[in-house]
């Protein structure tokens, strides 16, 4: 009976590799726990992207929940959630734009002209949806590092207080709004 | 198109090191610092390299933030917590050591310390087995006679 128990360890060893490694398939590595969940909203002061003479900070945004959406009129997926975020916004959700450009960059791009930029997203906008209240344009990155951005688009739920409570990394969907923000929200209404 | 595949990477290595000699440093221990941090850093972007490797343009940030640290006169550990505080522990490859990750430390010398203890086990028990008493004695001597016999006929 012992030497029987004992051949089976192998094999036991072997099924929980299995059930490890087939959870595996499923994870999504490009899910992160990121560092600012929980925390405060970074400090900053950035112009908005249609108008430079109007610049946001970090307290001007208090006293409602919002999201913070990363995105770029470079960026495909950004431009494909639009659509889907104008609809949010219908329900009465706080969309605010942090515009995340890298042909600023003598290293990503070749030139950079303002004037053709605020063109080119009002073309966007009118066309794929326009889900934000205004845009908030961080030319050097700056607070997209600050608040642990890797790329566009990511989405942060920010409350009252200026609490970040969720940085969700890839596109918002019906599927991501029902499991990941939906409850949040909800909580929140309470 | 092996040629051309030297050739790529001959091109990538060059591209490589350039990304690396672009930043000067006052001193040659805040270079060393920096050089070290591009390659603990993980890039948020990538599955598996580090900033000094990856072309993405979080990665080019991340170096350049490491740049002003390091010039502010930053020790290596006050960049590394800066970069956790806003990219998780994801962007460190030395994971830090908590109860989830407990296991990547202790799972390697246990499985050393089970391995001995069963090699152990093995030889106490076989050795307890090979006990030799006369009646083995008496079986072996019996078993030679037998064999001897044969021979002679």
């Amino acid at each position: 009976m012992n030497k029987k128990f004992l051949a089976l360890i192998p094999f036991l060893i072997f099924m929980l590799l299995c059930v490890f490694l087939y959870q595996g398939l499923f994870g999504n590595p490009r899910e992160l726990q990121t560092g600012r969940i929980g925390q405060a909203m970074p400090s900053f002061t950035l112009p908005d992207l249609m108008d430079e003479s109007k610049q946001w900070k970090n307290t001007d945004l208090l006293g409602d929940v919002y999201l913070l959406n990363v995105w770029g009129t470079w960026c495909p997926t950004c431009i494909a959630e639009l659509g889907y975020l104008e609809q949010l916004r219908e329900q009465g959700i706080r969309i605010i734009g942090l515009y995340y450009e890298q042909a600023y960059d003598p290293d990503f791009g070749d030139h950079f002209d303002i004037t053709a930029l605020r063109e080119e997203v009002k073309t966007m906008l009118n066309r794929a949806g326009d889900p934000y209240q205004f845009n908030i344009l961080d030319l050097e990155r700056t607070l997209a590092l600050d608040l642990g951005v890797s790329g566009a688009p990511e989405t942060f739920l920010v409350n009252k207080e200026g609490k970040i409570l969720l940085h969700h990394t890839g596109d918002i969907n019906p599927r991501v709004w029902r499991a990941k923000f939906a409850p949040i929200i909800q909580e929140l209404s309470e | 198109m092996r040629a051309l595949m030297m050739v790529l990477a001959m091109a990538m290595s060059v591209a490589l090191h350039a990304a690396e000699d672009k930043y000067e440093f006052s001193t040659p221990e805040r270079a060393a610092t920096f050089k070290e941090l591009t390659h603990e850093l993980r890039c948020p972007k990538c599955q598996n390299q580090n900033i000094a490797d990856s072309d993405a343009i979080v990665a080019k940030d991340l170096r350049d933030k490491v740049v002003t640290l390091v010039h502010d006169g930053k020790s290596k550990q006050e960049v590394i917590d800066y970069m956790i505080d806003r990219y998780g522990y994801f962007v460190h490859y030395q994971p830090p050591v908590t109860p989830a990750t407990i296991i990547l430390w202790v799972l390697p010398i246990l499985i050393v310390i089970i391995g001995f203890g069963f090699i152990i086990f093995r030889q106490k028990k076989a050795s307890r087995k090979q006990d030799w008493n006369p009646d083995d004695e008496k079986k072996l001597a019996k078993l030679i006679a037998q064999y001897q016999r044969k021979e002679q006929q």
